[in-house]
């Protein structure tokens, strides 16, 4: 079964503009792909459409299975609990540590201290970062925020990665380690779906690569 | 639920029980309510205008809600000796007054009668009115003779009117007067100021409401990110809410104390001039301190205020916050 299915998906916001018009796509899970196209593509719309951030103006999008169209309100906490997220504006809270905010989805999750407390610092080490626990985030730097939001998007160690530019902040050094990084997670069994511009990274990966255009899907090219 | 299927695919995933969940559930209520009012306290200054805009909304009611027990117990202490004065002629010997006292002592419906001389009561008079030394001047005595007439605790009414009727056929009684009408009247204020404190402290519950409300809704403001995150990694609108309802609980508990404070400090302002005031009445009377009962129905009603005014404000702005990316 897929992970994620979208079918002919369309989302035309208020002021008549196309985001994404006629998308269909299917990742399966277990699968790693990337999403390339200009600025304004339609990336960030259609991880936000997986999110429930934004609900498409036509078609359906289907996360293992289940028809987001269908999900009621209430329902909407529990279907974001199993997809980890990573953003460009990392997202972070500065009014907690960076173990806090790492700790975050387990709390909401309703784990004890104990539960997650060797989660978290796991997480935190996966990305390198585990002497940095006790410190504000706002001490650290554009890179090292980015990985204290990937530690937290996968703590939960989530069915599903989404992620919007991982690699915005981060030098080519570091930006290969995150996608060496991602290339684990995918190996223990998660399905991501990874947005950026940064095309000769993707092709160095060799992963599958879906391609957009002013909102309309324009390629899917099979990595090796 | 979806989540199970999905979450079955992940790896090692350790999965919670019910039990665990109640358990972890009611870890994070007592985290969050210590978290709340250790955030309150470390900024009082910041919360201070709340905390004393509850208190004084409290106090209010609360002090005239105290004015009217205290009312309430001296009407009731009066209740038990409402009691009949008979004023006899000037013509009345003390002899003739002496004997009538008795005769009417063994009337039905009669518990006890005094008979008052005239010098009696001019000296009574003198040194309760403390108008003494202006009496001395007078040349004669203006006051007349009286019996005090004590019916039976609990008589009807009707019962002591035709008692009435009886005490005002003896020829030496010119007068008689009952005490009853200005205690039925005082009944009747205070049920009406009853009613009143019910009004008034309706309209300023509603204010503690507003202001608790206010509060919130600047403090759900602050934290708009914060929010956000929670709600983009899958927390719960009861989640989200938890903390604010809990600061809402803390203002009321802290205004509520505030207000008994307050209170106590009304207490031991007013206490000594009222016993002063009684003693010059010649009543052991003394303003009844604010009961346990009182205070702690004080700081409940404050809680459950605080409580509502966060719960309102919360629902009214969680559906505006959605997560930004």
């Amino acid at each position: 079964m897929s992970m994620v299915q979208f079918e002919q998906v369309g989302k035309r916001y208020a002021s008549n503009r196309d985001a994404l018009s006629n998308v269909s796509f299917a990742l399966n899970k277990g699968e790693m792909a990337f999403l390339t196209g200009h600025s304004g593509a339609g990336k960030s719309t259609l991880l936000k459409l997986m999110l429930l951030m934004e609900h498409p103006t036509q078609g359906r999008v289907l996360i293992n299975g289940h028809d987001l169209s269908r999900l009621r309100r209430q329902a909407i906490p529990y279907h974001r609990r199993q997809i980890g997220v990573v953003f460009q504006n990392h997202q972070l809270l500065f009014d907690r540590s960076v173990h806090e905010n790492v700790a975050l989805p387990m709390q909401i999750a309703g784990y004890s201290t104990l539960d997650y407390t060797r989660r978290v610092k796991a997480a935190l080490d996966s990305v390198g970062l585990l002497h940095l626990e006790h410190c504000n985030p706002i001490e650290l730097s554009g890179g090292e925020q980015q990985r204290v939001g990937i530690a937290r998007a996968v703590v939960n160690k989530p069915a599903l990665l989404l992620a919007d530019e991982p690699t915005g902040n981060l030098d080519p050094e570091l930006s290969a380690e995150i996608m060496k990084l991602f290339g684990l997670f995918q190996q223990a069994g998660t399905t991501l779906l990874i947005a950026t511009h940064d095309i000769p990274l993707v092709e160095r990966m060799g992963k599958r690569r879906l391609i957009l255009n002013h909102g309309r899907m324009t390629g899917d090219i099979y990595g090796r | 639920m979806a989540d199970n299927d999905i979450q079955a695919s992940g790896a090692s995933y350790h999965t919670l029980t019910v039990r665990d969940r109640l358990l972890n559930g009611l870890a994070h209520h007592q985290l969050v309510a210590v978290e709340t009012l250790l955030k309150l306290l470390a900024k009082p200054m910041a919360s201070l205008l709340t905390w004393l805009v509850i208190a004084i909304a409290l106090t209010l009611p609360g002090a005239l809600w105290m004015s009217i027990d205290n009312l309430q117990q001296l009407s009731s202490s009066f209740q038990s000796s409402g009691r009949i004065t008979l004023y006899l002629s000037e013509t009345a010997s003390i002899q003739e007054g002496q004997d009538l006292s008795q005769r009417v002592l063994t009337l039905p419906n009669v518990r006890n009668t005094q008979y008052i001389s005239a010098d009696q009561a001019l000296e009574e008079f003198q040194t309760s009115s403390g108008l003494s030394d202006a009496l001395v001047m007078l040349t004669g005595n203006p006051l007349p003779a009286a019996i005090l007439v004590e019916p039976p605790l609990g008589l009807a009414q009707h019962e002591i009117a035709e008692l009435l009727k009886v005490l005002k056929r003896y020829q030496l009684v010119e007068e008689t007067q009952l005490d009853l009408v200005w205690l039925e009247r005082l009944q009747a204020i205070l049920v009406l100021s009853e009613r009143m404190v019910m009004v008034l402290g309706g309209l300023l519950a509603l204010a503690i409401l507003l202001v608790v409300g206010n509060t919130i809704r600047l403090s759900i403001a602050a934290r708009v990110d914060e929010i956000q995150v929670i709600k983009l990694v899958g927390g719960t609108d009861a989640y989200i809410r938890k903390p604010f309802l809990y600061t809402g609980i803390w203002f009321g508990m802290i205004g509520g104390l505030m207000a008994w404070l307050f209170l106590i400090m009304l207490w031991a302002v007013l206490n000594g001039p009222v016993t002063q005031l009684a003693t010059l009445y010649g009543t052991g009377f003394g303003l009844r301190p604010v009961s346990a009962t009182a205070a702690s129905t004080l700081i409940l009603s404050g809680m459950v205020l605080g409580w509502l005014g966060a719960w309102w404000s919360v629902s009214r702005h969680l559906h505006e916050i959605e997560p930004q990316a």
